[in-house]
């Protein structure tokens, strides 16, 4: 339709080498489409599951804010934190994301990291500035699970620490706590993962993770003690401290080690139980497995022995006293003390075994030798072991046994006469002593002395007599005695000045 | 009398004003400078919707995606264009969040909105508000210079903010689709002919 009268402009230019289809513009909103999908799609993958976990607060969890980390890694975070319906809980909803997946296993365990200060330590330091996160510990079950119970406190081994754990049983925690050190030669090579009470409450249960390399060295003879503290000895080789480490003097800790390093032996497999002695030395004690219960009868006072007291024999502690009865004889109206005791005679070694070797001949027990002891004369008597504190012990030893209590015989049991003890010697001597001390006439001696000051006050004044007095003879005879030194010291001088001037005259004399 | 250009048959060159007959198709210039010449009504109106059209679909992953990644020791936090703005708002920078607000969210949409009519309006021939739809034109151009702020508050915080471990700013994956919804914005309005929007009015 153009106008005849534009017939003669010129033509548009058209490069048609160059020309393109107008659809080839559709190539853009088709690249917009598949990059739109592919950020979707990267995006869709990376949202990983959707977990909830309950804890006991939300101290320090804020929602959307608060990172869920494995070994310090950002691997999610709290999206929603509601109340649970029984309000005693808090429910927190984790995003993981998709690498973080398979974290979500049945056994994975979940904290809130807080800082926490110990004696052991200080942990979570970070979170104080970053704010409390939530801890994950990986689990080891392939199956993944969408709710957890979260733990209180951060668990006492992860689950990629190398090593093994073993368990405690002990009268008491004492100054056990959870990552308590565990040292072999003093050298840390573990700590306390869980600690609990056993079930019927009597018993306190640890476990304890010794780490890789160190794990081999628990074996099944080792003993577990408790290092806390420190240990002071005074023996004759003077004053000795030991502590496994200053942090036990202070944290406490406990140490292992084996009774007999020479004895064969064989690695403990993880989970054995072992029994915690409360010192090192309890520890390296041969276990007792013989016990004859005792029993004594001491008319005297039992001051200064309690139940644990040793029981002393030839200088090795062979028992201890378990319980004391006081009772009262009619017959002859007195008070005694029957005490109960148990020895363990395998504590005398060899010489047990050669007391049992010579009765086992006639076909009598290890009881019945021993109880032939007393009939040798062995007599127990109480002594003093520590004048400060007046804490004593039993003694058995062969005694004059003129004035012997007999003891009430009863089945199975060594009993054993007793002589009055060295405490109730001494006693007497004292009293001896002080009735001694109270015959001295201090009131005479006391005049005596007095007059003798008297005496000596009046000789001395006479001396001051005279001596000092301007007239008394010494002082006269003083002065001339003085006078006749000074001429001949006069004389001495003109000597000396001669002989400077004439040294001669000493070979050729005066001239 | 008054007739369109297009409807004698002629056009001029953008470039020298040289007038030549509307002859042939494809990539025309001018005979004297050489200078493209606008393409013909069907061929424009393709391209421009074609550029819209992948505008808006970048406008999607360009909200949904993190914007800016922000790490102000001891947060992190990562935010898209909306969080962002929330974030500012409600941290007691209401005037930027406003000026954000615009520039990021209202101007693209409108910007998108726009061209969609113009284009739908002058492809179907409408004698609607031949006049305000011009207009609507000229202010799209003058908006489009100013649709790229958002990329540059981040391209400036990324470069300044760098105190290492205490405070940086990453540009998120959103910001490539922003600028893409930008760019082809830009490029649509510019191949828009506000010539058609008077097609249908004779």
């Amino acid at each position: 339709m153009t106008d005849p009268t534009f017939q003669d402009l010129p033509a548009p230019a058209v490069h048609r080498h160059r020309r393109h289809h107008p659809s080839v513009i559709w190539i853009v909103p088709f690249v917009a489409i598949v990059a739109a999908l592919t950020l979707g799609i990267r995006a869709y993958l990376r949202i990983g599951p959707a977990i909830t976990v309950t804890f006991e607060t939300a101290d320090g969890l804020e929602a959307g804010k608060s990172e869920v980390r494995f070994k310090n890694v950002p691997i999610g975070k709290v999206d929603r934190i509601a109340l649970a319906e029984d309000r005693r809980h808090i429910i927190a909803t984790l995003k993981l994301t998709k690498d973080a997946a398979g974290l979500a296993a049945r056994d994975t365990q979940f904290w809130v990291e807080r800082p926490r200060i110990g004696v052991g330590g200080v942990t979570g330091l970070s979170t104080i500035v970053s704010g409390a996160y939530i801890g994950v510990n990986a689990g080891a079950s392939n199956e993944t699970i969408e709710s957890f119970v979260g733990l209180e406190h951060p668990p006492g081994v992860t689950t990629d620490q190398r090593g093994r754990r073993f368990k405690l049983t002990a009268r008491e925690a004492g100054s056990l706590a959870l990552h308590t050190p565990i040292y072999l030669h003093q050298v840390a090579v573990g700590w306390i993962s869980a600690l609990e009470l056993a079930p019927d409450g009597k018993r306190v249960t640890a476990e304890v993770f010794v780490e890789h390399p160190y794990e081999d060295t628990v074996t099944a003879s080792t003993v577990f003690w408790n290092a806390s503290g420190m240990d002071v000895t005074i023996d004759a080789g003077g004053l000795r401290i030991d502590t496994q480490s200053l942090a036990t003097v202070v944290a406490g800790g406990l140490a292992y080690g084996v009774r007999d390093a020479n004895a064969p032996d064989k690695v403990a497999a993880a989970g054995t139980t072992f029994a915690l002695y409360d010192d090192r030395p309890q520890a390296m004690m041969r276990p007792d497995v013989e016990r004859i219960p005792t029993r004594m009868r001491f008319p005297a006072s039992m001051r200064g022995v309690a139940v644990g007291a040793g029981i002393d024999f030839q200088g090795v502690t062979i028992g201890a006293v378990d319980s004391l009865h006081p009772g009262y004889d009619a017959t002859t109206k007195a008070f005694y003390t029957d005490v109960d005791a148990t020895v363990f005679p395998e504590r005398l070694e060899g010489a047990f075994a050669s007391l049992v070797a010579e009765g086992g001949a006639s076909g009598k027990t290890g009881l019945d030798m021993l109880q032939s002891l007393v009939g040798r004369g062995l007599r127990a008597q109480i002594r003093s072991g520590n004048l400060i504190t007046g804490a004593g012990y039993i003694a058995l030893a062969w005694l004059p046994h003129d004035k012997a209590t007999a003891s009430v015989a009863v089945a199975d049991t060594w009993t054993i006469p007793t002589v009055p003890g060295g405490v109730d010697h001494m006693q007497e001597q004292v009293q001896e002593i002080i009735t001694k001390i109270d015959a001295i006439p201090f009131d005479a001696i006391g005049k005596e002395v007095q007059q003798t000051i008297a005496s000596v006050h009046q000789s001395t004044s006479a001396m001051h007599d005279n001596l000092f007095a301007p007239d008394s003879p010494i002082q006269s005879s003083l002065k001339t005695t003085l006078e006749q030194v000074q001429r001949a010291a006069f004389s001495l001088r003109g000597l000396a000045d001669f002989l400077q001037q004439h040294p001669e005259s000493l070979i050729r004399g005066k001239k | 009398m008054s007739a369109r250009a297009s409807e004698l048959g002629i056009l001029a060159c953008p470039s020298c004003d040289l007038v030549m007959r509307d002859v042939g198709v494809g990539d025309r210039r001018c005979v004297r400078c050489r200078e493209p010449l606008p393409r013909a009504t069907r061929d424009h109106h393709v391209h421009v919707t074609a550029l819209v059209l992948a505008a808006a679909i970048l406008y999607i992953p360009a909200n949904l995606m993190t914007m800016m990644h922000t790490e102000q020791f001891p947060t992190r936090r990562d935010d898209t264009i909306l969080s962002g703005i929330g974030f500012l708002w409600h941290s007691g920078s209401w005037d930027l969040a406003i000026i954000v607000f615009i520039a990021s969210i209202v101007v693209p949409l409108v910007k998108l909105l726009a061209l969609v009519l113009l284009t739908v309006t002058a492809r179907s021939g409408s004698t609607w508000r031949p006049r305000a739809r011009t207009k609507l034109y000229r202010a799209l151009e003058i908006a489009g210079h100013w649709s790229m702020l958002d990329v540059f508050v981040i391209v400036l915080l990324t470069a300044i903010v760098q105190l290492g471990a205490f405070a940086h700013v990453e540009p998120g994956p959103a910001v490539i689709p922003f600028a893409g919804v930008v760019v082809l914005t830009m490029l649509a309005s510019a191949a828009f002919d506000p010539r058609s929007i008077w097609d249908g009015s004779r």
